[in-house]
């Protein structure tokens, strides 16, 4: 077993999670994969990732649900969601409310993306 | 026409006028004059009769007379004594008093004259013996007078012989002893009928004796004829008549009719017989009649002249209402003509006319201020209906405009979504391959610099994406208020001009303030600037013209101009719709946004443009209240 950091992504769109999984692996993470919220959230449960990228739009489900099922179960997980459009400050404000902690719009700067992760990661990592 | 209608009332009135009043009086005329006519006739007749009646009697006295004389000197003494020389005396003196005595004789009883004196005898004449004539046997009858012997003197004069008995009346009973006998002269009844009945035409009278023999007519000439007669026809109508006196109408062969009457003498059997043409008989009658057609022609025209007077004077007023009521229907209420207000029907007309007129003047008055009203109100409504259509439709415009770009945003929503997603899987590859060739050894140069392009490309797609996204975008606005100067200075300095372009700033000291969303006004800004740069490339480059001006009051206009090229008039209407560009690559939607942040601040665009000179594009906004 690796002590690399354990990550969910969740998105109908095989290709995107999986570029974006092998992308994220280069940089040092385990990246996980589910094709839809019932698959996300089973998959969460079972690998208990610290963190979880899913798309605001799911087929059986929004972003914003898992989103704050997972919050339920985790303080501490990152949960970053993903959009293609814009979202409104309204939307946005709702999102953080129900436990999210970033968004990023489709195409991700992938470098910037890895930082922040990572930055986030180490605000969480037990200190000493 | 009015003046063809003019009098017809008039004509009317003569005609029932004249109807009603000479029918009646022509019938009633026509009847009394033939009344009058008949009775005039027959009292002509009875003048005609009774003429003969007197002439008779005339007649019937001329000859009494003589035998009164006869008588009287046959009763003398001296006649009676048959002596001859005083008999004489007494028959000379007769013949001196009684020119019409012609010739006297002196018969014995024997019947042979004894005595004879005449005008026309010798000194001794022939004495007759007369004992079978009638004169004498007669006149020595019990008759005792003898009235006949009709002759003609000389085959001239018509004569008569008279004679009576010479009586002894000293014997018991008394003895005729000779007979006195006269021829008369019967001329003077022929005068006296001239002078009576004088001769024109075909009247005449006429005595005749039973058998036809003319004893006298109106015509002397008739007279002195030796076969003088009457015409047979008449003398046949008129001698066997029973009646002694008789009158009527006798048609003659030639066509005409004669009026004749005829009276019988008392007891000399001559006949009287007067005739006169029926024109001249009946000529009172016909005078009577054409009298009568005078009159009545003067009372017709009298009647008409009447008539047409008061045809005339009932008519008046009426042509006047008529005149009035035409003016009132031209629509001329005033300079009605003076009508009459005579005390009747036609009075009240008038008065009931002269009411309804100010009636009609005052309702026509409330009508036309109603219709100006009403005018007025419809100018009113048709400019509210064009305002409001204006309205409506600038609304429908900016509906049909919104609509369609809710339209275009949706898909553009839509679309970008879904090539976002691609655009980050190849994104993600892409920053795979480039991290995982980095890792290795020194890649091939060329494979670095496709992957380069890959990714200035997706840089580029998603930049159109966005463009789209934000143009579409239905977002709240979010409304700050600002200096202008202070905010577009502050624009300008942050904004990377390249070094080929001079940015010429000018502003209105009039700092004005504004409400403005600044990140979408911004971008509008930043837009006109950007395409200002675009149309001035490097080397040639160009100015950047910012200006603003406090335009009127409540507006402040802002100018974003360049010296570029300028836009062609054609292309000038279709800048400002979305996706229109003329660039090689471009989304067409920067202006299309300007437009939409404006509109948005209620505000206004509009550009000029002068090809080889420049652009400049002028923003109106409404100032801060």
């Amino acid at each position: 077993m690796t002590n690399l950091p354990k990550l969910l992504i969740i998105d109908d769109d095989a290709h995107l999670r999986e570029s974006l999984a092998e992308v994220l692996d280069l940089d040092g993470f385990e990246c996980h994969q589910a094709g839809d919220a019932k698959d996300g959230i089973a998959a969460a449960q079972a690998l208990e990732p610290q963190v979880v990228i899913m798309d605001i739009q799911l087929p059986d489900s929004s972003g914003f649900q898992i989103c704050q099922e997972l919050r339920k179960r985790s303080k501490t997980v990152i949960l970053i969601m993903m959009t293609g459009r814009f979202l409104s400050s309204e939307e946005k404000k709702q999102g953080f409310e129900l436990g999210a902690d970033e968004y990023i719009t489709k195409p991700f700067d992938l470098a910037e993306l890895s930082a922040r992760i990572k930055q986030l990661l180490s605000r969480n990592a037990p200190r000493g | 026409m009015p003046t063809k209608r003019r009098g017809k009332l008039a004509y009317k009135i003569l005609f029932w006028f004249l109807l009603i009043s000479l029918a009646p009086m022509g019938f009633v005329g026509w009847h009394l004059v033939t009344i009058s006519q008949q009775s005039l006739r027959k009292e002509t007749l009875a003048m005609q009769e009774s003429l003969a009646v007197g002439f008779a009697d005339t007649a019937q006295k001329y000859v009494t007379t003589f035998r009164n004389v006869l008588t009287e000197t046959a009763s003398l003494e001296d006649f009676v004594s048959m002596n001859p020389i005083k008999q004489q005396q007494y028959l000379n003196r007769i013949l001196q008093i009684h020119l019409a005595v012609l010739e006297l004789s002196v018969l014995n009883d024997k019947g042979v004259e004894v005595l004879r004196v005449g005008r026309f005898l010798g000194p001794n004449p022939e004495m007759r013996d007369l004992h079978q004539e009638d004169l004498f046997q007669v006149a020595m009858g019990p008759r005792g007078q003898y009235i006949g012997r009709l002759e003609r003197f000389q085959g001239l004069y018509p004569t008569v012989t008279v004679s009576v008995p010479i009586l002894d009346t000293r014997a018991q009973p008394a003895k005729p002893v000779g007979v006195l006998a006269a021829r008369i002269s019967l001329n003077p009844l022929s005068t006296m009928l001239a002078m009576e009945f004088p001769a024109t035409g075909n009247s005449q009278a006429a005595v005749v004796s039973a058998d036809g023999f003319l004893i006298a007519h109106s015509d002397p000439k008739q007279i002195y004829r030796p076969d003088a007669r009457m015409p047979d026809g008449v003398l046949k109508v008129i001698t066997t008549q029973s009646s002694d006196r008789g009158g009527g109408e006798l048609p003659l062969a030639d066509g005409k009719r004669l009026l004749a009457a005829y009276a019988q003498t008392r007891d000399l059997g001559w006949i009287v017989y007067v005739q006169q043409p029926i024109e001249a008989a009946y000529q009172s009658s016909e005078e009577m009649k054409s009298q009568i057609a005078k009159v009545l022609v003067w009372v017709v025209l009298a009647t008409i002249l009447l008539s047409l007077a008061v045809a005339g004077h009932i008519t008046q007023p009426i042509r006047m209402l008529k005149d009035a009521a035409d003016r009132l229907g031209k629509g001329q209420f005033e300079d009605l003509p003076e009508l009459v207000t005579t005390n009747d029907e036609i009075g009240d007309l008038a008065q009931t006319f002269l009411g309804m007129s100010e009636s009609l003047k005052e309702k026509t008055g409330e009508l036309i201020h109603a219709k100006q009203e009403l005018e007025k109100f419809t100018k009113f409504l048709e400019k509210r209906v064009d305002a409001r259509t204006r309205e409506l439709k600038a609304a429908q415009d900016e509906l049909i405009k919104k609509e369609r770009l809710a339209a275009i945003g949706q898909m553009a929503s839509v679309v970008g979504h879904e090539i976002r997603n691609p655009l980050a899987v190849i994104n993600n590859s892409i920053y795979f391959i480039k991290t995982k060739l980095s890792t290795g050894q020194e890649p091939d140069p060329k494979i670095a610099k496709h992957i380069k392009i890959i990714e200035s490309e997706i840089q580029q797609a998603n930049g159109i994406i966005n463009e789209i996204l934000t143009y579409s975008r239905q977002r709240e606005m979010q409304v700050e208020r600002v200096k202008l100067n202070h905010w577009l200075e502050e624009l300008l300095s942050v904004y990377p001009f390249p070094a080929h372009i001079v940015v010429d700033k000018s502003f209105d000291p009039r700092d004005a303030t504004l409400d403005i969303d600044a990140t979408e006004m911004q971008q509008a800004i930043r837009n006109l600037i950007g395409n200002g740069i675009e149309v001035m490339p490097p080397p040639k480059g160009g100015r950047v013209i910012v200006r603003t001006a406090v335009a009127e009051p409540g507006w402040v206009e802002i100018d974003v101009g360049d010296t570029g090229a300028g836009i062609p008039q054609d292309v000038l209407d279709k800048i400002f719709a979305p996706f229109f560009t003329t660039k090689a690559r471009g989304t067409g939607l920067g202006l299309a946004v300007v437009r939409k942040v404006i509109d948005r601040h209620k505000g206004r665009v509009d550009v000029e443009s002068q090809v080889g000179v420049g652009t400049t594009f002028k923003l109106f906004l409404p100032t801060a209240a």
